[in-house]
């Protein structure tokens, strides 16, 4: 038989993954700070843009040292701690290999080199990091700098993932980012050189203002820049942000879902055109190698250890939470609280649930073994109507479907 | 206590919603020390939920205080005041109330001044020869214009502007000269103590304990327990097992005789055989020749509506409910009805608006039975074309109060409509535009009158179905909250009406069809299917929505099918707010019945019928 390739179609189908254990572990490192909460923005943030330097840095230090004690804390008192008490999930007594690091934000990048490769030194002391294990850092255009992108890669991080949202600067200034349209390009440039090879790019669509010919051509200006992954995103306008505000008072029209329709008809057109994957509803890679791993993690119900504020970690069926507030954070860690904020066991109908809603996110679909007792007439209607298919004996959103998958979710899920 | 007969005072209050009824008899409740200051509460008198939520009086109410009018310490009046409903629905049980009163506290806010509500009230109370005591309450406002409104008071109801009383219900301050002024100008009763027993049953409610509570008032003879008493209308028969007074809390009495109030129970399993404005008597042989008190009427439901369950499953129990909430109120009427969208379900007849509000308010309350309620209808009368009633000889007319059973045009000789004869006070300003709503509404005028150079006092015509469905808020927002309106019954009148039927995706949806004047059908066809448009969400395909009368499509619009229909990302790995949010979208799906193959919201076969008219401004 001859070799599967990366550019084969048929690849992702020797990647066949049953059940989240077979997915890996992972660790999800959040850092808050900003230099500006952006008017769509409704993630834990915390904008420091207005302190003084010295107190910034008197701030990044706390936070670090509060994450790598976080960290120490969790991996000493072992999985079990996070592990559902009615003992499902088997879970063991050491901790799994790492085998994705995620470092979010916020602007994680605000903290600088150094800062970062310490934490990713403290994670290599006290966890076993697989060899090949994906180690992302998200970062922002203006951050980027050739020095900043080669301490990362000395300290393992192979792979970026950059707000560049739209390379139209209206579109841009609207969405109240602080960069210029080519700013991305420059920063990708930096990253090659600094020695990171892998770079994802965020893009937002659909924001007010925005024309077709501005979205074609920031897919056009993506291709060119030579990244390898695209994350593209339909405009959300979230009622607790400045944008819901905005348009709660009618200075801001609402979004319009067919145009975003329309648009991520134009993403998929002109990103498959480029010889892009579409693996995921709102993401595209370069062959199946350059997926995110950690994010696939997600989709495929696997288990991931939280550290900081704002972040969530999931292990054998039990979800919990850190608080969104950083002051809230650094207090309890330093008073030797947990910063949990809450935590939830899911009942077996909400993980199958789970793996639905998941599941169906990516391409690949789900197999059978891991789809929640569905009723037959309930599945046939959605097949009816278009909303999903079966295909290699996997149950998968057809790509008109994609876009309706909560419709198709909801279909399904007793 | 006994009281002589000129120790009596009774008397109620007549207000408009808002205006401080329930705060004066709370005052005056404290003022005769009747109520334990610990055990005061809020709208004392208003026992249900709904009634103290929505600060109004459904149920009528009384309580008796035992007053000494200042410097007459030795002398002890009895004073019985009886709570009436402020609504326009229940306009025959405020009459009956009235009835057992010798004189009406008129409370008017000193900064709205009178509204039509209170006026047709007043006219009630004129009507029953009521001593009319007019009193200004919140004149502590500072809003407050009391010395114009007293003037307006006095020109309705006659007199000085300097003899209303001038109060604040909130402080307590000028409650004491009121309860002096009722003990002073409210007449004695009169009645023939040693007649024939006659009392007027004002109000009933049910006990699931006791039976029927009888709320009434002696006219002649008394009454005491152990007495086999007959209602006439109903022909009941039965011995009193408890004969009390509510002061305010319910109080055991040996006797009640000429001109007193009290509360009796009769085992008397179901409230309609107690219904108000009945005559209690003895049960005896010449039971049958006592002469009933005037006024009594059969309740008329005026208002029609379909409630269906959204489940199908919960029949039985919506059934079962209707039946419980009937023992306790006996003027809404039920029959099973069947609907090709809606399934099995029931036509329930109302009092009116409010009345069909409260109903279906309290099945989803006390029975948690989420429900689909149909467009309010009225009851049509139908002449037939080639019929003959075998009784009358007369051409046959049949009653239709659900638009589906309106026979087929080609049998229809005339339909008749009911009417209302309507009264709407408003601020001189908005005439013009209280006008034209009513002539838009089909109304005729019948009098228009100055009641000050400022108040205007406009009488109509108007079809009930003109008015059951938003031309109290459109009223409203014209004359920017100014306006009021009250109405009574009027005639049967012929108008050239048509069933506007709605399709949606082709199939016709029984529970959206309407019957409507022909010249409003088109204008009613387009924004039917608009707000449809509006109300239903994008389903998997196109859906059209099409009115009709009969064959003959009068407007269309298309829902477009949707094309979007996903949530965020799972940012960072928040599973759980994404599973929760698609659970809420879930719950709202359970919100929608399914017609044919369209998801339609719960509120949509309500909503549908609200106008778009201008709204204020």
């Amino acid at each position: 038989m001859a070799p599967v390739t990366a550019a084969d179609p048929r690849a992702w189908l020797l990647d066949p993954v049953e059940s989240g254990s077979a997915a890996g572990f992972g660790l999800y490192l959040h850092v808050p700070f900003c230099d500006h909460r952006c008017g769509y923005c409704d993630f834990a943030t915390a904008a420091v843009g207005d302190q003084a330097e010295q107190d910034q840095q008197v701030l990044f230090d706390r936070y670090l040292d509060a994450l790598v004690t976080d960290l120490r804390r969790q991996v000493a008192a072992g999985p079990r701690r996070h592990a559902p008490e009615d003992g499902r999930g088997a879970v063991g007594t050491a901790w799994p290999v790492v085998t994705s690091i995620f470092i979010g934000g916020g602007t994680p990048t605000l903290l600088g080199g150094e800062r970062l490769a310490a934490l990713l030194g403290a994670v290599h002391d006290c966890l076993e990091v697989a060899p090949d294990a994906e180690v992302t850092v998200e970062c922002n255009p203006e951050t980027a700098s050739v020095e900043l992108f080669g301490n990362l890669a000395r300290a393992g991080v192979g792979r970026l993932s950059m707000g560049a949202q739209s390379f139209a600067p209206h579109v841009l200034r609207t969405l109240e980012r602080g960069h210029d349209a080519q700013r991305p390009v420059t920063a990708m440039a930096q990253a090659r050189e600094g020695g990171i090879a892998e770079v994802n790019l965020d893009l937002i669509f659909g924001t007010p203002g925005e024309t077709d010919d501005d979205w074609r051509a920031t897919l056009e200006a993506v291709l060119v820049a030579g990244t390898d992954h695209v994350s593209a995103y339909a405009l959300t306008i979230h009622d607790n942000t400045a944008f819901g505000r905005a348009v709660a008072s009618g200075a801001m029209p609402q979004v319009d879902e067919d145009l975003q329709r329309d648009r991520f008809d134009v993403a998929r057109e002109v990103l498959g055109a480029g010889g892009f994957e579409h693996y995921e509803v709102s993401n595209w890679s370069l062959g199946p190698a350059r997926r995110s791993r950690h994010n696939l993690l997600y989709w495929r119900h696997g288990d991931y250890l939280a550290v900081g504020v704002g972040a969530h970690g999931h292990l054998a069926g039990r979800r919990w939470w850190t608080t969104r507030s950083t002051a809230r954070y650094l207090d309890a860690i330093g008073a030797g609280d947990s910063p949990i904020a809450g935590s939830e066991v899911l009942t077996d109908e909400e993980r199958a649930e789970e793996r639905l809603l998941l599941g169906l996110r990516v391409r690949e679909g789900l197999h059978p073994n891991d789809l929640p007792p569905i009723e037959p007439l309930a599945l046939e209607e959605a097949m009816d109507a278009g909303l999903v298919e079966t295909s290699c004996g996997r149950l998968r959103c057809t790509e008109a479907g994609w876009f309706l998958l909560d419709e198709a979710v909801s279909r399904l899920a007793l | 206590m006994t009281y002589p007969i000129d120790r009596i005072r009774n008397f109620c209050i007549v207000a408009h919603v808002d205006h401080g009824k329930s705060t004066l008899a709370d005052r005056m409740l404290q003022l005769t020390e009747l109520v334990d200051p610990r055990k005061m509460r809020e709208q004392y008198l208003d026992k249900m939920d709904i009634e103290r939520e929505r600060g109004i009086t459904i149920k009528a109410q009384a309580a008796r205080l035992p007053y000494k009018p200042l410097g007459d310490v030795d002398d002890e009046y009895l004073l019985n005041l009886i709570d009436t409903p402020g609504h326009v629905d229940f306009s025959y049980e405020v009459s009956r109330a009235l009835n057992a009163c010798e004189g009406a506290v008129l409370l008017v806010d000193a900064a709205q001044g009178m509204e039509a509500q209170t006026i047709a009230n007043l006219y009630l109370a004129l009507e029953a020869d009521l001593e009319i005591i007019p009193v200004l309450n919140k004149i502590d406002l500072p809003a407050a214009r009391p010395d114009e409104i007293a003037r307006e008071i006095a020109a309705i109801i006659g007199g000085e502007p300097d003899d209303v009383l001038r109060i604040s219900a909130k402080t307590g301050d000028g409650v004491a000269a009121v309860l002096d002024s009722i003990v002073d100008r409210v007449p004695a009763p009169s009645g023939n103590p040693d007649g024939p027993t006659r009392a007027l049953i004002f109000d009933s409610i049910y006990d699931a304990y006791r039976g029927t509570l009888v709320y009434f008032r002696v006219v002649d003879g008394s009454v005491k327990p152990g007495d086999r008493i007959r209602l006439l209308a109903t022909g009941f028969e039965g011995e009193i097992d408890d004969l009390a007074v509510n002061s305010p809390e319910e109080t055991p009495i040996a006797a009640l005789g000429v001109g007193e109030v009290g509360v009796l129970s009769a085992a008397i399993k179901e409230i309609s055989q107690a219904k108000v404005g009945d005559t209690i008597t003895l049960a005896g042989k010449n039971a049958r020749e006592v002469e009933p008190l005037p006024g009594y009427r059969e309740p008329l439901p005026m208002v029609f509506s379909g409630l269906y369950p959204m489940d199908s499953d919960d029949f039985p129990d919506l059934r079962e409910a209707l039946d419980r909430l009937r023992l306790n109120d006996a003027s809404f009427t039920y029959e099973p009805e069947t609907s090709a969208a809606l399934g099995f379900g029931f036509r329930c007849g109302f009092l009116g608006l409010l009345h069909l509000e409260i109903i279906t308010e309290r099945l989803d309350r006390e029975f948690n039975i989420p429900l689909v309620t149909t467009a309010p209808s009225v009851r049509y009368q139908v002449t037939l074309e080639q019929a003959i009633d075998p009784d009358t000889g007369e051409p046959k007319v049949v009653e239709v109060s659900n638009p589906q059973d309106l026979p087929d045009p080609g049998q229809i000789a005339s339909i008749s409509e009911p009417t209302v004869k309507a009264m709407i006070l408003t601020p001189a300003a908005y005439v013009g535009a209280v006008m034209q709503l009513c002539e838009g509404r089909r109304g005729t005028m019948i009098a228009m009158d100055y009641l000050t150079e400022e108040r205007v006092e406009l009488r109509y015509q108007l079809p009930l179905a003109g008015i059951i469905t938003d031309f109290f808020d459109q009223l409203k927002s014209m004359t920017r909250g100014y306006a009021s309106l009250d109405y009574e019954r009027g005639d049967y009148v012929v108008a050239n009406l048509v069933r506007v039927d709605v399709l949606l995706n082709g199939e016709p949806v029984d529970a959206f069809s309407s019957i409507v004047h022909r010249d409003e059908a088109y204008p009613f066809g387009k924004n039917m299917v608009e707000k449809l448009r509006e109300l239903i969400p994008r389903q998997m395909f196109d859906v059209p929505i099409q009115a009709a009368i009969g064959s003959k499509i009068i407007a269309r619009e298309t829902i477009k099918a949707k094309r979007k229909d996903v949530l965020a990302k799972c940012y960072g790995g928040d599973v759980s707010r994404k599973r929760k949010l698609l659970e809420k979208q879930k719950e709202g799906k359970k919100k929608m019945k399914s017609v044919g193959s369209v998801e339609v919201p719960q509120e949509a076969f309500v909503s549908a019928l609200r106008s778009t008219g201008p709204k204020g401004d």
